[in-house]
């Protein structure tokens, strides 16, 4: 953490917390589930994960795009390997064979059949597990990807925005006198600012991406975070060990990262999961109403309307994805819980 | 008069009933329409306007009623057919939704183009005379007779004694003569009335207050309609005309011909508003009007989400709702429970007029995009076919041209480039885009990407745009999309700042298409002194073309009085649009279809062969007592035939 190590009062945390099941299992479960979606085009892609043609191997998966031409396809573009691998298949006695992800399909990819009119119902047989949605758009890939825009999102959200508080509250609580005080109207007026109408404002004027959306919500979410940090420097600041540093000659930036920011960074280690939950939440909210990322983007906002759209006639769409929010947000919430309880400086309460 | 810049009522024909609004309200100042018309001086501008009749004398001439001529044919076509049915039962409200508020109450000016005008203006209003809408001859409105000189191009105007505003007062020459002074005038705020009125027309002559003359520039071989659309302003209503004009009649009714009203009681700002019929309207009993224009009140909802509207719609709190595929197959499938009983019947209506131009606009302008070769590998990446197969279900056809539906004058030939990859490749190759970036994208020396932003306002159709940008790529195209929502999509493509963008233009029943407006070079770019060129913003030339031989051909065109050179222009003018490929031809809806209770009647065929939604002409009617008893009937869960109707007595093909 940040080049330092923990001390025993921070081991201690750890070692509660681990005791503490529900969160700890809610935490392995999160980093799997964050870690299988980095690797997600090996589950769910409309690209093969391995093509043997003419003899030869390939790992279409990552990298550059395969011509339909690099398999005897006679298109330029993109091959489609769901037709490959049926076409392989019905060869006789074809040494050429093709390995598909479990869910063949990319999350913005639509995939018409020719005898029916989406949205298609789940099924086993077309893979689609989780159904699509009205233009048949594969509604477990869109999860999968979403997930995993939302949760990096949020994590990223969440270091920016910590970033931000930290250093404008260690700034306020550290000098204290007028950087203190001018500091703290500009985060009372910046507060007020309704954060919803000026991103309606600005997705009106501009389509918002990943990164202007990422910008647009940290700079508005940071003030809340910067009252603890400027408190906890405060509280800090005015112990022995940080007079005794300044006058073995440590210098501001030293004080600052060695010995008061390990001190009062415990506070916002509980803050975490909260916010990573309210930065999904957001970026969901905002894809909901149609400010969010840009259309067709994979995204659970956006599936939450479809299938809020389509309650009636596809249940499946707003029923998958009702669930897996539901339940990435109570692991995240058992983790901030159990985090939170490990972190409680009252530490025999009875709060278990 | 005309509809210029009427984008949003194409949305109407394809997801509402009765009227969405494409304009946001901005002005939440207040709650009702009263007019508080202290915050604004006094003027009048009587003074002015008569000066500017002395000082365009060669325009507005005063003459006696003994200097018309005698020798003049007139005619009434009085024996045209009635409009509407004469089973139309008058009274009664109708419930209709607005997708966002109108901007104002303002017919002309700054923001007036909403789609709402239609009910102030465009659908409503009676005018010298109107279109029949099955024979396309010109039935009497506010004219009495009217008499044709070619020779002189001028049209003769007998106006109806009977014939008064909304408020009593009488309509009369005077009313026309302000008509010009007004279009003309640069208070309005108008550019393109300014221009239209000022080069389209060479003067008008009273004889007395009910008989005057109007005379065009060309004998061209719709001069009459040129004159007989003409649709007078109130002299007396719009004296304090000013500077302020927008800020001044932003909020206010004007006095009208038509038989609907909106009182300032009735406009609740961003919530609702309503017409009302006036008991003693003047053309009441007239021929061709007295079957229409039947409800007694149509009042109006704003209900942004459609989805929302729906649920009102089939709870039987708005009368009808207009279906898109996805409404028509899934969301109000026949067996749906409501259908089924009958108490809602399923509509379609083949119409016959021209088509909507839904297509891709190319903006010139923007980098790359100048390329001819690039803009006709887009044409040949853009698979609209696909969009028509699998997401209209074939239900619609590809659009040939920026003008079909105009019988004679559109072109007998010409054909969209369809989709092909290899065509498409091959012209993106000339323009130096060869080789294939990681994700299949093409590139060219220079690194650039052939990726350029798709643009639209239509959320409602937002979902066929994957289908375009899934099939570009397999073209090594990169569409970028950005679904914006209608206002801000709109302006954008007004501003020119789109590259690519998704929208239409309303067409209106005409003998012949315009080019004027989307295609001449002066609506592109904007020529100081210097020769410098910049983009001209605020016009309807999405595409920015701008070329001297095409310019040449409209300029011939506009002038030119003889219909078959004016169709062997139309061609010339469409192939080299189409040599151009800066408009990718999409798709054209040949009927509308819709849902609607069972109290809602119409004639027995239904609608008129032009119409574009089933209100548009005003000719169905409520049956209060069938609603009543339906609501009872469906409490009680008594039910009705199923009721799935189709006319296609217009269909063409």
């Amino acid at each position: 953490m940040l080049g330092f190590e923990f001390n025993p009062i921070t081991k201690k945390r750890i070692q509660r917390f681990k005791e503490i099941r529900r969160g700890y299992y809610s935490l392995i479960g999160l980093v799997i589930l964050i870690g299988l979606s980095i690797f997600a085009e090996l589950f769910v892609s409309n690209r093969a994960l391995m093509v043997k043609y003419d003899g030869k191997i390939t790992f279409p998966t990552y990298g550059r795009f395969r011509p339909g031409t690099a398999y005897g396809m006679d298109y330029p573009y993109e091959a489609n390997y769901r037709e490959l691998k049926a076409k392989f298949a019905a060869e006789k006695d074809s040494k050429n064979w093709v390995m598909m992800p479990l869910v063949p399909y990319g999350p913005e990819e639509e995939s018409y059949l020719d005898d029916s009119y989406p949205p298609y119902p789940p099924s086993v047989s077309s893979k689609h597990f989780l159904g699509t949605d009205k233009i048949a758009r594969d509604v477990l890939a869109r999860l999968v990807y979403g997930f995993r825009i939302a949760i990096f999102f949020a994590l990223m959200l969440m270091v920016v925005t910590y970033l931000l508080a930290i250093v404008i509250g260690c700034l306020m609580g550290y000098f204290g006198g007028y950087v203190d005080l001018i500091g703290q109207r500009v985060v009372e007026i910046w507060s007020v600012i309704p954060f919803l109408y000026v991103v309606i404002i600005i997705a009106a004027i501009i389509q918002p991406g990943f990164w202007t959306l990422l910008l647009i919500m940290a700079a508005f979410s940071w003030m809340g975070m910067t009252y603890y940090m400027r408190t906890g420097t405060y509280k800090e600041k005015a112990r022995d060990y940080t007079a005794a540093a300044r006058v073995l000659g440590a210098g501001t930036p030293r004080i600052i990262f060695r010995h008061i920011l390990p001190n009062t960074l415990s506070t916002l280690v509980t803050f975490i999961p909260f916010t990573v939950a309210a930065g999904i939440t957001g970026l969901t909210a905002l894809d909901f109403l149609g400010f969010g990322l840009p259309s067709g983007t994979p995204s659970w906002g956006d599936l939450l309307k479809s299938g809020n759209e389509n309650i009636r006639e596809a249940p499946w769409i707003i029923f998958s994805t009702v669930f897996a929010m539901v339940f990435v947000l109570t692991l995240v919430t058992f983790v901030g819980e159990a985090i939170r309880e490990a972190f409680d400086p009252k530490k025999f309460t009875t709060y278990r | 008069m005309k509809k210029y810049l009427s984008i949003f009522p194409l949305i109407l024909a394809l997801v509402l009933f009765q009227g969405c609004g494409g304009d946001k309200t901005t002005d939440g100042d207040s709650d009702t329409g009263e007019t508080d018309n202290s915050k604004f001086p006094a003027q009048d501008v009587t003074a002015e306007m008569e000066a500017y009749y002395k000082e365009k004398s060669d325009f507005f001439k005063f003459k006696t009623i003994e200097d018309l001529p005698a020798d003049l044919e007139w005619t009434d076509n009085s024996q045209l057919p009635e409009v509407g049915s004469p089973k139309a039962k008058k009274g009664g409200t109708t419930n209709s939704r607005l997708q966002d508020y109108p901007d104002t109450l303002r017919i002309v000016g700054p923001n007036s183009n909403g789609s709402f005008r239609n009910y102030l203006l465009d659908d409503v209003t009676v005018n010298l005379a109107h279109r029949h809408p099955e024979t396309l001859e010109f039935f009497p409105g506010l004219a009495q007779e009217w008499a044709i000189d070619k020779e002189n191009k001028t049209v003769y105007v007998k106006i109806d004694p009977k014939a008064t505003w909304s408020d009593g007062k009488p309509v009369t020459t005077d009313d026309f003569f302000f008509m010009f002074f007004f279009f003309q005038s640069k208070y309005i705020q108008a550019p393109w009335y300014n221009n239209w009125y000022g080069t389209q027309y060479t003067g008008i002559t009273k004889f007395d207050d009910h008989t005057l003359a109007i005379s065009v520039p060309e004998a061209k071989p719709d001069m009459d309609s040129r004159v007989l659309e003409l649709g007078p302003k109130p002299a007396h209503f719009y004296k304090e005309l000013g500077d302020d004009f927008p800020q001044r009649y932003q909020w206010r009714f004007q006095p009208t011909t038509a038989a609907y009203v909106v009182k300032d009681s009735d406009v609740k700002k961003g919530r609702t508003i309503a017409l009302s019929r006036l008991e003693n309207w003047w053309a009441k009993d007239k021929k061709h009007w007295r079957y229409r224009f039947n409800p007694d009140r149509i009042e109006f909802k704003v209900i942004r989400d459609t989805a929302k509207a729906f649920e009102e719609f089939k709870a039987g709190n708005l009368d009808g709702f207009g279906l898109d595929p996805d409404y028509w197959y899934n969301k109000l499938p026949n067996d749906h429970p409501i259908v089924k009983d009958g108490y809602v019947k399923k509509v379609t209506f083949y119409n016959d007029r021209p088509r909507p131009t839904y297509a891709l606009w190319i903006n010139q302008s923007k980098h790359l995009l100048s390329n001819k070769d690039i803009r006709i590998g887009i044409n040949y990446a853009t698979n609209w076919e696909r969009v028509i197969e699998k997401y209209f279900r074939n239900d619609y056809t590809r659009m040939k041209t920026s003008s079909d539906g105009f019988a004679s004058f559109s072109h007998p030939t010409l054909t969209a480039r369809p989709f092909d990859i290899k065509k498409a490749g091959e012209h993106f190759a000339k323009a130096g885009f060869d080789k294939r970036d990681r994700d299949g994208i093409l590139v060219n020396e220079a690194g650039e990407r052939l990726s350029f932003t798709l643009s639209t306002g239509y959320e409602s159709l937002k979902d066929m745009l994957p289908i375009l940008k899934q099939e570009a790529k397999k073209a090594g195209l990169e569409l970028k999309m950005e679904v914006l929502d209608g206002t801000s999509g709109f302006k954008k493509t007004l501003e020119k700042n789109h590259e690519i963008a998704f929208s239409a233009f309303g067409t209106f029943v005409e003998m012949y298409p315009r080019y004027w407006e989307s295609w001449h070079g002066d609506n592109a770019y904007d020529v100081d002194e210097n020769g410098k060129k910049t983009v001209k913003t605020q016009t309807n030339n999405f595409t920015q073309t701008s070329l001297p031989e095409l310019d040449e051909l409209i300029i011939k065109y506009r002038k030119s009085e003889d219909a078959d050179e004016m169709r062997q222009l139309a061609y010339k003018m469409e192939e080299i649009i189409h040599d151009e490929a800066a408009y990718v031809p999409g798709f054209v809806q040949p009927f509308y279809r819709v849902g609607l209770w069972r109290w809602m009647q119409y004639p027995d065929d239904f609608n008129v062969k032009i119409s574009s939604g089933p209100g548009e002409w005003f000719v169905g009617w409520i049956d209060e007592d069938m609603k009543k008893e339906t609501l009872e009937a469906r409490k009680a869960g008594k039910t009705f035939p199923t009721s799935i109707e189709v006319y296609d007595q217009y269909k063409i093909d």
